[in-house]
């Protein structure tokens, strides 16, 4: 069965030359800055193709990230900074910032953005596969799989390299705590909601899926209140999202908690877990509504008219029906006024990130050719420079439909 | 102990010791 999964705009950078004016001394030096040229138009070429898969986009951004290793790490057996680390500039946009383009002159700032990029993409990659209507165990494995390799790069990209940056990120913006936060814990939860649906397909036990649909939703909740200090105007439509599955979710938890009080005979309080899945049913309903009408990139979609949401509602129905019965027949038990207390601990299927480090420096660096790069050769006179300032084109992306500023949309 | 499905690579055990499958999930179904 298909899943729906909200997803940003893919970030927008200008166009890199890699031409230092004489600065690359050497065939070797020309060589490598002609392949980081090739290899970075290569790598964002990739994130609007369809065809591309992971294996493809692994390859492209170890041949990128390989030769941009030798602007970054140490290579004449000193401490000090690269000297090819601050020659460069990059600019890129952010993921919740539309066309508003940041630029640092700093190559670890263009490792961490492409990084970052191709989180977002294998984050679609996934979410492409897992809107299938009729998905396969393989392609959910695959699903799963992206989501934590996603998850990975941007924890690892987090903890290791965005403290190296020389500038302060702005707030709201994608390298900023706040931001990539959520996005580690999107990327969980929605890695979890496959094993759920898996979990339900093979017929797990009830309790299996309760605890887990409960972390899931916890998770959806935390990446809420992440958000909550950054700007409405970018953050209320994602933020709208999380909540919708946060309560879709706990609806799925009171729902297969209540499955597990009936089997142990306790009706009564069987019925007022179903009950309590359906007013968190009936909220996710109403957050799906205001989804759609809050302004912000996004996708166009209707998420309660959609299988996934529906089948949830006939299933939390069927259930109190039959428990209501039972309650009518075998037990006549006293329905409790509160909720019960949901305190499941998922012992199975929680998402782990999976690791992720940088490729190993190309071979085409090496400190012979790192000397050939002679900083003293560059233009002398900076009006010489021609200062084209590179435009940033917005990524045209194949599944996206743009939002109209009135909020209807044709879909 | 059950006889284990799957290929041998893909037998992993969760930290109470029971095998799971590529999802985290048990390998064989408590139902």
């Amino acid at each position: 069965m298909a899943h729906w999964f909200h997803r940003n705009p893919l970030k927008a950078t200008a166009p890199v030359s890699f031409n230092f004016y004489g600065v690359a001394s050497s065939p070797a030096a020309n060589k490598i800055c002609n392949d980081l040229r090739a290899t970075r138009a290569r790598l964002l070429e990739m994130f609007t193709d369809l065809t591309c898969n992971p294996e493809m986009m692994k390859n492209a951004t170890d041949a990128y990230f390989a030769l941009l290793q030798g602007f970054i790490v140490s290579l004449d057996g000193t401490t000090q900074e690269n000297k090819m680390r601050f020659i460069q500039n990059f600019k890129w946009t952010d993921t919740l910032q539309g066309n508003a383009a940041s630029a640092q002159q700093d190559a670890v700032f263009e490792l961490v953005s492409m990084a970052f990029n191709v989180a977002v993409w294998y984050t679609k990659f996934a979410s492409r596969l897992a809107g299938k209507e009729n998905i396969t165990e393989a392609e959910a494995k695959e699903v799963h799989k992206s989501l934590k390799i996603a998850a990975g790069i941007f924890k690892h990209l987090k903890e290791a390299h965005i403290p190296r940056l020389i500038t302060a990120v702005e707030k709201g913006r994608d390298l900023e705590a706040r931001v990539i936060d959520t996005y580690i814990v999107q990327c969980q939860a929605e890695a979890q909601e496959v094993t759920i649906a898996r979990a339900i397909e093979l017929k797990h036990n009830a309790t299996i899926v309760a605890a887990l649909a409960f972390e899931t939703a916890n998770f959806y909740q935390k990446a809420d209140h992440t958000l909550n200090t950054l700007e409405p105007d970018y953050s209320s439509k994602w933020r709208k999202y999380l909540q919708l599955k946060q309560h879709f979710y706990m609806a799925y938890a009171y729902c297969y908690h209540g499955q597990t009080l009936l089997s142990s005979d306790k009706c009564g309080e069987a019925i007022r877990s179903l009950q309590e899945a359906e007013k968190c049913y009936s909220k996710a309903e109403a957050l799906c509504k205001e989804y759609r009408q809050t302004k912000g990139p996004g996708s166009t979609a209707k998420p309660s008219e959609q299988l996934f949401f529906l089948k949830l509602g006939g299933l939390i129905k069927n259930t109190l029906e039959k428990c209501q019965r039972e309650n009518g027949f075998i037990y006549f038990h006293k329905i409790p006024a509160d909720a019960p207390q949901l305190e499941l601990k998922a012992s199975y299927g929680l998402a782990e990130p999976v690791s992720f480090e940088f490729p190993a420096l190309s071979e085409q660096w090496s400190p012979g050719v790192y000397a050939t790069f002679d900083l003293t050769k560059g233009a002398k006179d900076d009006k010489a420079k021609p200062k084209q300032e590179e435009e940033v084109k917005p990524v045209k992306e194949p599944d996206l439909k743009p939002q109209k500023d009135t909020g209807c949309v044709v879909s | 102990p059950a006889i284990p499905e799957g290929m041998p690579s893909s037998t992993k055990t969760n930290k109470d010791g029971v095998l799971v499958d590529e999802f985290g999930l048990p390998q064989i179904p408590a139902t």
